[in-house]
């Protein structure tokens, strides 16, 4: 697994202050992709044992984050070692609030309880679902590019076995 | 035997010299050839014919100052470039520096702008129309900025008095008309409850007249709303100084909690939200929000909802800062429920509470002056930096940092006398209007001297961080131990400050230097002299006061912890920033949580800063790279607007506004948080 990109405190990939980790690789080549270049499995560094535990450090000696984003490339076309990598995180920061970004849908992802990418999911606590779709960008959305791609609370929607939409509570505006 | 021939050719020749000197000086600004000289003060277009022209007046009065006015040693650590005098060009004629406005004096008695009288407001739209108009004409009185500490509280009265007006006009209309009155009837003024009864938080009068009460409620609401949009817009539009300057307006508030106060609050931040003409992001006034445990930090407490409102307003429009009430140093003279003892600064963030002559509040004073000195020069000539020496020479620093204190103490009180021995009527409608206070109890002629003593006069100091990377080789966010020294010579100096006090018996204060105008003078003749330093004058600018350098790579929380201890040191004021990047406004939990975060750690005064870029084609706002996210066009198409921040005052475009060394300050900033990742 590689790591194409590291934000120790970043605000644009989900709520509050999070630390942002890009997985590379990617199998979706969605048209208008902002960055193409973490297609390739190979691009960045390798996210080894070291270095992960290097950011876990940092996220752990941060009392203003509010969690860990992973996005990519695609974190699930390397769910395994993706998994293995929040349960470390896990060890030193208990409950650790998850996010993901994914080119697949909630629904696809959901249907394999047995797979590795299932495994992925049921860690997180967001995703943030869905192919970019040009001709359905939209500058003014939340935390996504096009208009289908969904903010999806995943515990909640797992256990009713349909798609739970995250909101924003209600403190601000 | 010929009269033609000089007595003295040294002299001869020095009034030659002189001559081209001042030549020399009108030919830069005429011909616009030092845009240095003319961008020094972002709130002033240089190239303009009046900024040209103010020019003209101002450097002459420097370059006079300099030559006739100040104490040779002060003179000379201007040119051995290690004590920096601020507004050299007010010396001579003896104009002080900022101030707080009593504005709740001045609305309840009335004022005079010396060509008209004008009565007390009788409504919230009039009231809001004065504060307008005494902001512009202080400005004139003074070079730096104007305050109100207390705008919440202050207006709160005006908003009642439209209330009064409003709810009676509903009594006439809706409570005594019944079915069968003459519709036409004259205005028969239908018996009602007194003045005193009438005020928003009355709960009787709601119940007992729903209708006035309602109407009276949306009238003034929309009334107050309609006041502050054109108090954000007359601050922002007019001009004063002979037209070349915007005044310097800063409003402080946050713990008023009455709804007619609180109407204030919102209406402000609201009519900030909304922005000027097209929804472009307003300059002034500088809004700070005073925080304060117990009426607006947290849920429950009667003014949380405005906290978070300014938390809004701040994430799309880089106001309101954040002033801590509760940070120790700011608890000393405060007294619950007398508002004028709540911290408030002056926007930039100069800090003016305490008096040794017992005015321990903030409105009616301000500061006087302030010299500043450049510590990196200091930490040159002592340090290992310039490979002369294996260990620094701390003696050797504490030794020249106490003889630049002396110089600059020197400078401030030989300008304070000449600031002391004015008549009030220099100050005009300052001390006329007893805008400071007692001004309004002396005659036109009488020196200002007694009353002028309650304000203070401050040492600052500039590059904590490149003094201590020329003395030991690191700065202070980058080693513990070097951490600690630099704590140490700020303590120092403030311990200078203290003594000085008791010494004169003089309000002398430690200032955190916002740097404007003087950043990159003191770096380019560094650099002159010992050549270009890595990490120390390699750049165009020195870092601000105690601030961790803007270049260096480190944690939001960090900055924050590590600059915390300084406020407690600077009592005439100091600021901690937070660089964000990314589009903010669509996250402002991470927002609170930061603000949250530095008001626990004891900042005094807090603001963060993020990029607000503007596209003049279609009006998006938010982060803008080389093309439009929102209308696709480009860079070399349109204009696209990035508006930024500069010691505490925003300025419209960065790129022309800003002289070279604060151009290039806001280039190297590094984003403590949210790096500008792209999403999914």
């Amino acid at each position: 697994m590689n790591l194409c990109g590291y934000y120790p405190e970043s605000i644009n990939e989900g709520e509050g202050l999070r630390a942002s980790v890009f997985i590379s690789g990617c199998k979706h080549y969605c048209k208008g992709c902002f960055s193409a270049r973490t297609w390739n499995f190979n691009h960045g560094e390798p996210f080894d044992d070291k270095r992960q535990r290097e950011i876990i450090r940092e996220m752990a000696e941060n009392p203003l984050l509010d969690g860990l984003t992973l996005a990519g490339g695609d974190p699930f076309f390397s769910a395994a070692e993706a998994s293995s990598f929040i349960d470390l995180a896990r060890e030193s920061i208990p409950g650790l609030n998850v996010w993901m970004y994914t080119g697949y849908t909630f629904e696809q992802l959901a249907a394999r309880p047995e797979s590795d990418e299932y495994g992925l999911l049921r860690r997180g606590h967001v995703l943030v679902d869905g192919r970019f779709e040009q001709e359905l960008r939209d500058v003014s959305l939340l935390y996504r590019g096009s208009s289908n791609q969904r903010l999806i609370r995943i515990p909640e929607s797992l256990e009713r076995g349909e798609v739970v939409l995250w909101e924003r509570e209600k403190v601000f505006m | 035997m010929s009269t033609t021939l000089p007595l003295f050719p040294a002299a001869r020749s020095k009034e030659i010299d002189a001559l081209e000197e001042i030549t020399k000086l009108g030919r830069d600004i005429a011909d616009s050839l030092d845009t240095e000289t003319l961008r020094e003060n972002a709130n002033l277009n240089g190239d303009s014919f009046s900024g040209k022209i103010s020019k003209f007046g101002s450097e002459y009065a420097k370059w006079y100052a300099r030559l006739h006015i100040l104490p040779r040693e002060v003179e000379a650590a201007i040119r051995g470039n290690t004590v920096y005098v601020h507004d050299l060009d007010h010396y001579a004629v003896g104009t002080t520096n900022c101030i707080f406005i009593p504005f709740d004096k001045l609305l309840a008695e009335g004022f005079s702008t010396g060509n008209g009288d004008l009565r007390t407001p009788r409504t919230i739209m009039t009231a809001m129309a004065l504060v307008a108009i005494i902001f512009q004409c202080q400005q004139n009185a003074q070079y730096g900025g104007v305050s109100a500490n207390k705008i919440d509280h202050d207006l709160a009265p005006y908003v009642g008095r439209s209330f009064i007006k409003h709810f009676r006009k509903g009594l006439s209309y809706f409570e005594s008309f019944k079915e069968g009155d003459e519709i036409l009837a004259g205005s028969a003024t239908p018996e009602g409850p007194a003045d005193e009864e009438i005020y928003m938080d009355n709960t009787d009068l709601r119940d007992r007249y729903p209708h006035a009460y309602r109407y009276a409620y949306q009238e003034t609401r929309q009334e107050t709303f309609q006041a502050a949009e054109s108090l954000v817009h007359n601050l922002n539009t007019m001009s004063s100084r002979g037209g070349g300057q915007i005044p310097f307006t800063s409003i402080n508030y946050g713990t008023c909690t009455s709804s007619e106060g609180r109407l204030v609050m919102e209406s402000l931040m609201e009519s900030t939200m909304r922005g000027l003409g097209q929804g472009q992001t307003p300059i002034f006034p500088i809004q700070i929000f005073k925080c304060k445990k117990g009426i607006n930090q947290s849920i429950g407490e009667p003014n949380y909802d405005l906290f978070l409102k300014a938390i809004e307003c701040s994430t799309k429009r880089l106001y309101p800062n954040f002033a801590n009430l509760d940070a120790p140093i700011n608890m000393e003279y405060y007294v619950p429920g007398d508002p004028n003892t709540e911290f408030a600064t002056m926007g930039c963030r100069t800090r003016v509470v305490a008096d040794r002559f017992g005015r321990n509040h903030l409105s009616g004073k301000g500061n006087l002056s302030f010299n500043t000195i450049n510590l990196v020069k200091l930490g040159i000539e002592n340090g290992i930096v310039l490979g002369e020496r294996k260990r620094a020479d701390e003696e050797g620093f504490y030794e020249m940092l106490d003889e630049a204190l002396d110089i600059a103490m020197t400078g401030l009180l030989h300008r304070y006398r000449i600031q002391a021995k004015q008549p009030a009527k220099a100050s005009d409608f300052m001390m006329r209007e007893g805008v400071w206070e007692g001004g309004d109890a002396l005659g036109p002629d009488d020196k200002v001297e007694d009353l002028l003593k309650h304000g203070s006069l401050s040492i600052g100091f500039i590059g904590i961080a490149e003094s201590m990377k020329a003395m030991y080789g690191k700065h202070h966010a980058e080693n513990e131990d070097v951490y600690a020294k630099a704590l140490a010579v700020v303590r120092h100096m403030r311990a200078y400050c203290d003594a000085m006090s008791e010494k004169h018996n003089l309000n002398i204060t430690l200032f955190a230097t916002p740097a404007e105008g003087l950043s990159g003078k003191f770096t380019k003749n560094d650099a002159k002299e010992y050549g270009c330093i890595p990490g120390v004058t390699d750049r165009e600018y020195y870092t601000n006061s105690f601030h961790v350098p803007v270049y260096f790579q480190t944690s939001a929380a960090r900055k924050i912890s590590l600059e915390a201890p300084f406020h407690e040191v600077c009592n005439a004021g100091a600021i901690s920033y937070i660089e964000l990047d990314g589009n903010v406004r669509s996250n402002p939990e991470a927002f609170r949580k930061i603000v949250a975060y530095a008001l626990d750690q004891n900042v005094s005064y807090f603001s963060i800063n993020h990029p607000i870029d503007r596209c003049t084609s279609c009006g998006h706002e938010g982060i803008i790279g080389e093309s439009c996210p929102s209308c696709g066009k480009k860079e070399t198409e349109v204009h696209i607007s990035r508006l930024r921040r500069v010691t505490g005052y925003l300025t419209g475009d960065y790129q022309t506004r800003f002289n070279g060394a604060k151009q290039a300050e806001v280039r190297d900033r590094v984003k403590h948080a949210g790096q500008a990742a792209p999403r999914q």
